[in-house]
């Protein structure tokens, strides 16, 4: 039976249409997955459904709702429909929580909203949907406060909240993408089995065509506001008849095309017994504080040229790793040496150093300035040469590297907020190849980016590396990512680095059983090879 | 949150102790014997010299700021060198008018505030909004013993509700007090109310933006109920900084409206006693004040815990 039919959508933002004649249904106990980059329109159609769109919004078309037009229905009505019948997860678990509200309070309003119940019956179903969704109140009691929870425990908590009073509709929007992969296979499967045992339509949104592969009964793929393919999962990843369904599919697979080694033998980083502490506050007023041990014994080298990734879920290190090797950290065991020179923390490294390890960060939109030019912008590491190029030299350097990361002269006397995310990326890799750095840290630099865009600046990496003989720390917990251009892979958790080796040796034939449980964690494109 | 509160407390004291020192250093670099002072240019040296040891001042430095510290705790305050009266009784008088009309001026400005804030953020861009933000304007940019005059002749000239000014005395009852304290309170409350309210509105624009936000409409709750349930509290810690702030502002500086108003109150006393080398009475009043302001930001402080569960930890 169709539970949710969507016909003719069309919605416009003060007069700008974004969506066009969008279809789709789904029947109950079924899981439709809706597709698309950023931008094509695909949680605006989750969002026409809950009719919680964003101010000056118009939709025109239907929304049918077991058999009731939802767009006819009044604020008051659609307000006793969300939370009861149809319940909505969201992307960013961190922020999607009242951080002043325990999550027993939060879970157990949904149920007093909608229903005749004492705050005492609320709590009581709030703490049997917690248990329902695998947070055993022993451990999580009611009064826990959001921020003392994980990323993955808070969107079980954001599921608890939908779900509490069990809605024939779930729409969750991009419900992973935020989380590590294997937090990521535990929310999937916990969505899966919500949906079987309660025979609850599933709307599922995303821009990961392996999550949707896995769980998804049937598929719709968005473009510009637009259907442009649809149909039963299996079906569309078997014909791949849609030229955008094709090339989705293969950006989301892409390798680099990457030249034979050309690492040579002369070591650039090396890393050896680095430990990193932090200070925890102090438990009593007057005892010690006690210190987490962030990074512990991590020793590794990286050769001229060479590629290495680092992977591990969130908290286990990386980017503290990072920030040591750039000089951001202070280490109180172990040393690290760039070009045999010893990396020291914050003002005390010297510029020759500095100028030899540059940075590409995860979020190309916070990692600017946005009220300098370009031309500033990917000029600034600049200050740490001897002797800066001025004038013409200047303009003629910052146009030589905006070509080779594939931009054109003319970008340099344009501002930041001109630039879409892959290009902001480029710039920031403009930035950090404008001195000749024998190393680049990348961390996380592609997490942020559609997939297509991200395919081309894979491919941008690989031939920059290839043609300056470059060497990236590439640190990702996206391990396909990791797996299509790197040479050497570290594997880290709780600080350490548990297994090491050639990437392809690794990936194929992982020895630690963390490495196997984040491979197995990895969705899988059907067909394609693994990971 | 016992822990939180203990750290706070420790840190208040500090604060005052640091406090103290500073303010007697000061004091005492300051150029002018109150003595000399008070007998007059043409006073003999030795009558100067035997009212300054009648006074204490020509005891070592360190015993005379343990003297004046350990008297405070005491609750004695010393002597005023010019009104030969005790200090205590001088601050005591006078608080009893600045304290309430500080508290008066204050719940004016929040009552005024908050909700000004919440329509104007609730209807962001609508004539409401727009309206109150140009009134706020107006609030923080009118001179506020200008403002005090046109309440006076309008009030008390014109209409004659309120006298011009002066004040009673609380024995005659707390009615005439506070009806003399109102138009000095509105007038202060003001400004107050129109920073308030920006901070409010502004906070609450934020908080309206956050992604639990969505999760609660998600829910099924109201825009109301959002509001209510969500929002506020959220957007409460900027506005509790800036009433910790206003209050201790209100307390020391009005001294413009005090003077308009013929009232006599701290701001006033300590502004005397500064121009009579009255040190002592400086002394204790700026004390006074700082352990109002510590007092009230350790109360701030508190009240951020009471609303964030997050800060509780710290």
């Amino acid at each position: 039976m169709t539970l949710l039919k969507v016909e003719n959508l069309q919605l416009s933002i003060y007069d700008n249409p974004v969506l066009h004649d969008i279809d789709f249904q789904v029947d109950a106990g079924q899981t439709l997955g809706i597709i698309g980059e950023s931008g094509s329109g695909k949680s605006l159609s989750a969002l026409s459904v809950m009719q919680l769109l964003p101010k000056g919004s118009k939709a025109t078309g239907s929304i049918l709702f077991d058999g009731e037009e939802l767009l006819d229905k009044t604020e008051a009505q659609m307000c006793s429909l969300r939370g009861d019948d149809i319940g909505m997860v969201f992307q960013e678990p961190m922020t999607a929580l009242n951080p002043v509200q325990t999550i027993g309070e939060q879970v157990a309003e949904t149920v007093f909203i909608h229903q005749q119940v004492g705050r005492k019956a609320a709590l009581e179903i709030a703490a049997q949907t917690l248990e329902h969704v695998e947070l055993p109140n022993s451990e999580f009691p009611l009064s826990r406060y959001p921020h003392e929870l994980s990323g993955g425990q808070r969107q079980r908590v954001v599921i608890a909240m939908a779900i509490a009073l069990r809605p024939r509709l779930l729409i969750a929007d991009e419900p992973t993408t935020a989380l590590d992969v294997t937090t990521q296979a535990q929310i999937l499967a916990l969505l899966k089995r919500l949906t079987s045992e309660h025979n609850m339509a599933l709307l599922l949104i995303t821009h990961d065509l392996g999550v949707v592969a896995d769980i998804a009964d049937h598929m719709v793929i968005l473009r510009h506001g637009t259907v442009v393919d649809s149909g039963e999962t299996g079906t569309i990843f078997k014909a791949l008849r849609h030229p955008y369904t094709k090339a989705l599919y293969e950006a989301s697979g892409h390798v680099p095309e990457r030249s034979v080694k050309h690492m040579l033998p002369e070591v650039l980083l090396d890393v050896n017994a680095v430990s990193r502490d932090y200070r925890l506050p102090r438990s009593g007023l007057f005892s010690r504080p006690d210190s987490f041990r962030a990074v512990d014994q991590v020793s590794f080298v990286i050769h001229r040229g060479e590629n290495v990734g680092l992977v591990g879920e969130s908290g286990c290190g990386k980017s503290t790793l990072a920030r040591a090797i750039l000089g951001l950290e202070k280490l109180q065991e172990g040393s690290i040496t760039i070009n045999g020179e010893q990396v020291l923390a914050d003002m005390q490294m010297p510029a020759s150093l500095r100028r030899q390890v540059q940075v590409v960060f995860q979020d190309p939109y916070g990692s600017f300035n946005p009220r300098h030019k370009v031309k500033r912008l990917v000029g600034e590491p600049f200050y740490l040469l001897d002797s800066p190029p001025a004038g013409a030299d200047y303009d003629m350097a910052v146009t030589e590297v905006l070509e080779s990361v594939g931009l054109a002269a003319s970008d340099a006397d344009k501002y930041i907020h001109e630039f879409s995310g892959g290009q902001r990326q480029r710039i920031a890799i403009a930035r950090a190849l404008i001195i000749k750095p024998g190393l680049i840290v990348l961390d996380e630099p592609v997490s942020a980016l559609d997939v297509s865009i991200r395919a081309q600046i894979l491919d941008l990496l690989a031939a920059l590396s290839a043609q300056f003989d470059l060497s990236y720390l590439f640190i990702s917990h996206d391990l396909t990512v990791v797996r299509s251009v790197t040479d050497r892979v570290l594997v880290m958790k709780d600080g350490r680095i548990v297994e090491q080796g050639d990437t392809e040796d690794v990936f194929s034939n992982p020895q630690h059983a963390y490495t196997n449980n984040l491979l197995d964690s990895v969705p899988v494109l059907p067909g394609a090879d693994n990971p | 949150m016992i822990r939180y509160v203990l750290k706070r407390l420790l840190s208040l004291i500090a604060t005052l102790v640091v406090a103290s020192v500073v303010i007697f250093v000061a004091i005492e670099v300051v150029p002018g014997d109150p003595a000399s002072y008070m007998l007059g240019l043409n006073a003999a040296p030795d009558t100067v010299q035997a009212l300054r040891d009648e006074l204490g001042l020509n005891a070592s430095k360190v015993t005379r700021y343990v003297n004046w510290v350990s008297g405070m705790l005491s609750g004695d305050f010393g002597t005023s060198y010019t009104y030969r009266t005790p200090v205590s009784e001088m601050i005591t008088e006078r608080i009893g008018i600045s304290g309430p009309l500080a508290i008066y001026a204050l719940l004016l400005s929040t009552l005024i505030a908050f909700p000004a804030g919440i329509i104007a953020a609730t209807r962001r861009g609508s004539v409401a909004d727009v309206s109150i933000m140009g009134a706020t304007q107006l609030g923080v940019a009118i001179p506020n013993f200008w403002f005090a005059m046109l309440l006076v002749l309008f009030f008390s000239i014109q209409l004659r509700w309120f006298s011009a000014g002066g004040f009673p005395g609380w024995d005659q009852g707390l009615l005439a007090g506070l009806k003399a304290l109102t138009l000095p309170a509105v007038a202060l409350a003001l400004p107050q109310a129109s920073i308030l309210a920006r901070v409010m509105r502004s906070s609450l624009l934020d908080t309206l933006g956050e992604d639990f936000i969505r999760t609660a409409r998600a829910k099924g709750l109201t825009t109301r109920q959002t509001l209510w349930r969500h929002a506020l509290r959220n957007a409460l810690i900027p506005v509790l900084t800036i009433i910790g702030l206003q209050f201790s502002f209100l307390l020391a500086g009005a001294i413009i409206i005090e003077n308009v108003f013929f009232l006599p109150g701290l701001g006033r006393l300590i502004f005397q006693a500064i121009s009579q080398r009255d040190l002592i009475v400086v002394e204790s009043v700026v004390m006074l004040l700082v352990f109002a302001v510590v007092l009230v930001t350790f109360l701030v402080d508190v009240a951020y815990a009471v609303v964030d569960p997050r800060l509780r930890a710290r």
